[in-house]
């Protein structure tokens, strides 16, 4: 019992070692998993993170429109376990270290993350289609990029093009 | 029969900790006799649901059966995936999977470590335990991201990577963590009401916990020096040296034991982790194609062995997962542990096994 004492002591000088939350900040560590943004400009639409988001939390759907891909993110479905970021070929999605999450019942449909994908008219046919982000020209063709502007095709014009230029070419 | 003779029912809410279990208990007067295991209450279809998602969805919902050995199910149904696939994973990559798993071992059994006298009555040292604990939650936080679910494993190796900074910063931690740890271990050993509490009772003999195969710090309470990562080497174990911690006495008190030296053992394994670890790649680099097949793999979980079955067609999707936790052989012995006891020593039994009842039930 004596040796606990000490404990008790050296506890009670110490003082608490909770704080007094949400009265006082408590700072989250960088990387921590939290609520999600997502960046549409860097997203190719490839959807990597859809396939493998256990939750069901990504939804992906092509806009009434056909301009582009309507991209949501429904936070209250996620569970943060950060493998649609771990898979995301360019890192569009981030997990960021933003644990608020509260929010009133009547906002929980509303609590999204909803971005939107926007198409661009092929430079061939003028057929439109999700662009080929700068991360992912960079993660394909290195460091001087798509010369050829073949990033900014159709696959069908592409797949012309190419053939034209010969199989060897590489 | 005597008059005094009768049933009892414990739970099956909140018996020990906040998880459901129905006991149904024949006491004759206020001694243990004989007892109903009762379960079922938390079934929630996890290997049916593994067989409705893809292998990468069922990362994220294995890692989910269970909080404190979170981390240990889809570690191995990683290995299993990875037997059946015939993959090796990057060595670096066996040592990160180590230092998780070995991270998660001292916060469940620093859990425990509280719990038992929680049970008994000694709240204080029950809080000091979760105070001593909350250390390594905050390494969980900064160093994986999550204090729970750590989302370490992938198909191939793992998900995170730890710079100079942060081993410096995990070493530091784990050393800070060796004194409080020696004396809460001190105070355990010595504490006169603990001992008077836990000694001797819920006693499992050495033959019995062979007959019931029981695994993990229960078995090794009992005297067995049975521990996947000695006898069945995995992920860097094969590398490293692991002295498992075994008592002879079977009783909660040795169970208790068992775990402060467990604690205090993993924190040697991370320090040799880090030491040993070499540079490389993480993963794979690529998302692996399963083929068919099935395959069996096992590791050490903080309550004992764990073992998975996979088999897979050759879709995107398992054709089943099955697996085996620890707390189902371990269970079933407290048919063995409880009787000829007294009823004030029941809670105190069950939570001297550790149990898991949201694994044993998924
Ligand atoms: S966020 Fe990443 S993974 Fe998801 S569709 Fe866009 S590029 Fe693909
Ligand atoms: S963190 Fe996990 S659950 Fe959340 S959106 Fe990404 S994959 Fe889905």
């Amino acid at each position: 019992m004596i040796r606990f004492f000490k404990v008790i002591l050296k506890n009670i000088i110490q003082g608490p070692s909770t704080i007094k939350y949400p009265f006082e900040d408590s700072p989250a560590p960088e990387k921590l998993r939290g609520k999600i943004v997502h960046n549409a400009d860097a997203c190719v639409a490839c959807h990597l993170c859809e396939y493998v988001c256990a939750g069901g939390a990504i939804k992906m759907q092509e806009s009434e429109d056909h301009q582009g891909i309507d991209f949501v993110v429904w936070h209250d479905t996620c569970t943060f376990c950060g493998l649609c970021e771990y898979y995301c070929p360019t890192k569009a999605i981030h997990l960021t270290n933003d644990y608020h999450t509260a929010h009133v019942q009547a906002d929980k449909y509303n609590y999204v993350e909803k971005t939107f994908v926007k198409k661009q008219p092929c430079i061939c046919c003028g057929e439109p289609m999700v662009p080929i982000s700068p991360a992912m020209v960079e993660q394909i063709y290195g460091q001087e990029g798509d010369i050829r502007g073949l990033s900014k095709m159709c696959p069908q014009c592409r797949r012309k093009i190419l053939w034209k230029g010969g199989v060897s070419k590489s | 029969m005597p008059m005094s003779s009768y049933n009892i029912p414990i739970g099956p809410v909140h018996v020990v900790l906040e998880e459901p279990i129905y006991f149904k208990l024949q006491v004759e007067g206020e001694t243990v006799v004989g007892l109903d295991i009762n379960a079922g209450h938390v079934h929630r279809g996890i290997e049916f649901l593994t067989m409705q998602r893809n292998f990468y969805q069922n990362l994220t919902l294995t890692e989910r059966v269970c909080s404190l050995c979170s981390n240990n199910h889809p570690f191995t149904y990683c290995m299993a995936l990875e037997k059946l696939a015939g993959i090796e994973i990057p060595v670096r990559a066996e040592y990160l999977r180590t230092i998780a798993d070995e991270i998660k071992r001292i916060a469940s059994h620093l859990f425990n470590i509280g719990i038992i006298p929680h049970i008994i009555g000694f709240d204080s040292l029950f809080m000091h335990a979760m105070e001593v604990r909350e250390s390594m939650q905050d390494l969980k936080e900064s160093v994986f991201g999550n204090r729970m679910n750590l989302s370490v494993n992938t198909i191939g190796g793992v998900r995170y990577n730890i710079t100079d900074e942060q081993s410096k910063y995990i070493v530091k931690t784990l050393e800070n963590l060796k004194k409080p740890l020696a004396e809460i271990t001190k105070i355990c050993r010595t504490d006169a009401s603990i001992r008077r509490r836990t000694e001797g009772i819920g006693v499992l003999p050495k033959d019995k916990a062979i007959a019931y195969g029981v695994v993990g710090p229960v078995a090794r309470a009992s005297g067995l020096p049975y521990d996947v990562r000695v006898v069945n080497p995995y992920a860097a174990y094969d590398k490293l040296t692991v002295y498992p911690a075994v008592e002879q006495n079977g009783d909660v008190f040795s169970r208790l034991l068992v775990r402060l030296q467990e604690a205090a053992e993993s924190i040697r394994i991370i320090e040799q982790c880090l030491h040993d670890m070499p540079e490389g790649p993480t993963d794979l680099g690529y998302m692996p194609d399963i083929p068919a097949g099935e395959a069996i793999a096992k590791s050490e979980a903080p309550r004992g062995e764990l073992i998975y079955y996979a088999r897979t067609n050759g879709t995107p999707i398992p054709e089943r997962i099955k697996w085996r936790v620890p707390t189902y052989p371990n269970w079933a012995a407290l048919n063995v542990m409880m009787p000829g006891y007294k009823i004030a020593d029941i809670s105190v039994i069950i939570g001297s096994i550790d149990p898991c009842i949201s694994c044993t039930e998924r």
